[in-house]
């Protein structure tokens, strides 16, 4: 059981979205359902151990589940880049954008940015597509941006925050790195985010 | 409605409006009016709530259309000159933003994540549970291996091959050169060097020799030297049991040498 649950978060783990325990159960567990939290605990040893991920519940009420790299990243150039590397790159503009905002910004302060980017919402992007689709869907789905609708707003409009799988891949201290190397700054130069970078573990 | 208004640090038009709610709220008396008022204070509160985080960032005034530009930069924009009356761009900048762009930032930006890589099998997946993940790689590699091994040797064998097929055609060919001839001419027996010699390669001259070897080692044709002292080449007339006839023929080995001088 162990090592189908191993394979089965592996192959789960392929689009990013978050892993939820009822089809764990479904799917793998079975009859085990007793010895549920052992195989589970099993399967995190074995995803440590052999593949250096970690499996992290990041919501304790629904039971849902990340894979987490525990290894640092390999540097290279000739790293396979695909759809996926792009993607990250606009996400971590759009989290490094939050985080120095103060935590949260606005869905216009948003788009505004990405605009200068040349990243607009209702045009058909090069690499992206469907943009607005991307970052109000697939990274929500994804759990890596949180995006509430402000109440009493019309026509609605909405607030960016950082979603749990972000806050498990990254943190405030990389991303204000990340920033920090696109300005050719030191990291300090924003005190405030940066007093709030380094508060965090 | 006049959000921007209220947010600006320097307005106290957010005071002032809760002010007048309150006292507004005196001359309430029914429910309707209450509900107004308290969805007024939801308003109000988010509109503090946001104008606090403005103070906040102004301390350390994040300067996002700078950190655009910059972006812009790292992904390797090609800034072309703009003309100042483009009324289009508002400011942004002009310029051909390559098609790698965003890999290019992407790539720089995975060392900031601890994502776990995309985990795929390298062979595709049947529908049967394939085998654990990582033993799958190493044996992927192993059979790699061995299969370019296999390749190797089963190339070499066919240049061999395809080798021995060309001298045997060769040999053949000529062979059958010198019965044709014979057979319209069967007194005139053939000078060595007409035969073999190639006014157009010295390479190619020395194959021939080659090939011709082999015809005379098998004995089809034999070489004798004629009045000059030059050889002519003259194919062997078959008899009957002429293996035993073959066998009887003297065997004499010689020697020709032909240096590219002499060959000139």
């Amino acid at each position: 059981q162990v090592s189908e649950l191993v394979q089965f978060l592996l192959v789960k783990d392929q689009k990013k979205i978050p892993i939820k325990r009822s089809d764990i159960l479904k799917k793998v567990i079975g009859e085990y359902k007793d010895v549920y939290s052992e195989i589970v605990n099993r399967a995190g040893r074995t995803l440590q151990q052999v593949f250096g991920l970690q499996l992290v519940e990041i919501d304790t009420k629904h039971h849902i589940y990340i894979l987490v790299s525990t290894l640092p990243r390999t540097e290279g150039e000739n790293l396979r880049q695909d759809d996926q590397t792009a993607k990250l790159g606009l996400l971590a503009v759009i989290l490094s954008f939050i985080f120095m905002k103060g935590n949260s910004a606005k869905d216009g302060a948003v788009w505004e940015f990405l605009r200068r980017l040349r990243v607009h919402p209702g045009e058909r992007h090069e690499v992206f597509g469907d943009v607005r689709k991307l970052v109000m869907e697939e990274f929500v789905r994804q759990k890596y941006l949180d995006i509430s609708p402000i109440p009493l707003t019309d026509p609605v409009e909405f607030k960016f925050q950082w979603g749990p799988r972000a806050a498990k891949e990254t943190s405030k201290r990389e991303m204000l790195q990340f920033v920090a190397a696109i300005q050719g700054k030191e990291p300090s130069f924003w005190t405030s985010q940066f007093k709030e970078a380094e508060a965090q573990p | 409605e006049n959000r921007e208004d209220m947010l600006s640090s320097k307005s106290n038009k957010l005071t002032e409006a809760l002010e007048e709610a309150n006292k507004l709220f005196s001359g309430v008396s029914c429910a309707r009016e209450a509900a107004l008022d308290a969805q007024f204070l939801v308003l109000a509160s988010n509109l503090g709530k946001e104008k606090a985080n403005e103070l906040h960032s102004e301390m350390t005034a994040f300067d996002s259309p700078a950190f655009a530009e910059d972006l812009l930069t790292f992904m390797g924009l090609n800034r072309i000159e703009v003309e100042e009356k483009d009324s289009d761009n508002e400011g942004f900048s002009g310029g051909y933003l390559p098609s790698n762009a965003w890999h290019k930032l992407g790539a720089e930006t995975e060392k900031y994540f601890r994502r776990a890589p995309s985990f795929h099998y390298m062979l595709g997946s049947f529908k049967s549970e394939p085998p654990v993940p990582r033993q799958r790689i190493e044996r992927q590699k192993k059979a790699t291996g061995r299969e370019e091994k296999r390749a190797m040797p089963a190339q070499l064998k066919k240049m061999e091959e395809s080798h021995q097929e060309a001298t045997e055609k060769e040999v053949e060919r000529i062979l059958r050169l010198l019965q044709t001839h014979f057979k319209n001419d069967p007194d005139l027996p053939i000078s060595f060097f007409d035969l073999v010699i190639d006014p157009n390669s010295f390479a190619r001259t020395v194959e021939n020799i080659f090939h011709v070897s082999f015809i005379i080692r098998d004995g089809f044709a034999q070489i004798k030297l004629d009045e000059d002292k030059l050889p002519i080449i003259e194919p062997v007339q078959h008899h009957e049991g002429r293996e035993e006839d073959r066998s009887n023929l003297a065997r004499n080995q010689a020697v020709i040498s032909l240096s590219h001088q002499e060959w000139k």
